[in-house]
């Protein structure tokens, strides 16, 4: 149940149609894990919190340096030197003290991975390092978790939604991650470190994940399922590309 | 035969969105990835007909490529 001070807060949520209390129950008993406090983590994290997501998990190994503050907006200057992960879970705390954070001070790997995705209804990955992308896309099939997953660079992002266990209205499974991206082989990822990025684009792009996740949590909505959502703000130009896994395709690789 | 070749973000600058081509027969995803000076090991998505490709797939007449680069966190 929604205390009287819940109530208010979230009180434009409680009015919506298509969320109303119903809704907003659904967020509070919500665990999402967020996998990067950085550019597209913290929109995520601010959002998350301000809506009243019940329990929010934070993976991030990194600590607070003055280069991150240009974007990483959850943080502030006084957090230099900390985890991200605490200044995050303090920052939270001053936004919503009703929300239940789980700091994963740790760079999820391939040996702890699935341990921390358990137990989250959703997992949203902003994360700069391709191999851990791909475990943690892996462990959230393997757990049936969905997955929200973001990336920027530049004046560039793009988001999709990953729920590749379940069979789309054709009767084929939705995609993995293997069927939108490239597993890492020789390739070369360009870092915001390398090529830099305009300080909004992470915010423009992890608020839209964000939304992502609140339509998932609370079954409004159409998520971006098969959808390869890219963002332009050089050009302020959105563009949406339907994708699908071949039928044909052999079993998981 | 015709193609569409669509790229997005960082693969945008100093080239364009979308474009239509004349290209051989047999011409293939790599051949055209050579052709707009783009490192394949750049290359995070490659998509034709909504289907993820590998740069040896060979394209076929009213065909569209799109072409995303590794793009990572923030």
């Amino acid at each position: 149940m929604l205390t009287s001070e819940e109530t208010e807060r979230y009180a434009r949520h409680i009015v919506l149609r298509d969320v109303g209390g119903p809704g907003q129950q659904k967020m509070k008993a919500a665990r999402v894990l967020v996998v990067g406090a950085g550019g597209l983590g913290s929109p995520v994290l601010q959002y998350l919190a301000a809506a009243g997501i019940g329990t929010i998990g934070i993976a991030d190994d990194d600590r607070v340096s003055l280069s991150n503050l240009q974007r990483q907006v959850v943080h502030r200057t006084a957090d230099i030197g900390r985890l991200k992960v605490e200044s995050a879970a303090d920052a939270i705390a001053r936004l919503n003290p009703h929300v239940v954070v789980e700091p994963h001070a740790l760079r999820l790997d391939a040996g702890n991975v699935a341990a921390v995705v358990a137990g989250y209804d959703v997992v949203v990955d902003g994360v700069d390092d391709w191999d851990t992308r791909f475990v943690v896309a892996d462990a959230c099939e393997a757990a049936r978790v969905p997955l929200v997953s973001a990336g920027v660079l530049t004046f560039y992002g793009w988001v999709s939604v990953l729920k590749p266990w379940e069979i789309g209205a054709d009767g084929i499974a939705h995609p993995a991650i293997r069927h939108v991206l490239r597993r890492p082989r020789d390739g070369r990822l360009q870092t915001c470190a390398e090529v830099g990025i305009l300080g909004v684009v992470p915010g423009v792009v992890g608020t839209l994940a964000a939304t992502e996740v609140l339509k998932l949590v609370t079954g409004v909505g159409e998520p971006l399922v098969r959808r390869l959502l890219n963002v332009d703000l050089h050009d302020a130009s959105f563009d949406v590309v339907d994708y699908e896994r071949d039928p044909d395709e052999e079993a998981s690789p | 035969m015709k193609i569409t070749i669509k790229l997005f973000a960082t693969f945008r600058q100093d080239r364009f969105k979308v474009e239509d081509r004349d290209v051989a027969p047999g011409t293939t995803v790599a051949d055209v990835l050579k052709s707009l000076d783009i490192d394949e090991a750049e290359v995070g998505t490659l998509f034709v007909r909504g289907r993820h490709v590998e740069p040896d797939r060979v394209l076929e007449d009213g065909e569209a490529l799109a072409v995303f680069p590794l793009v990572g966190g923030g």
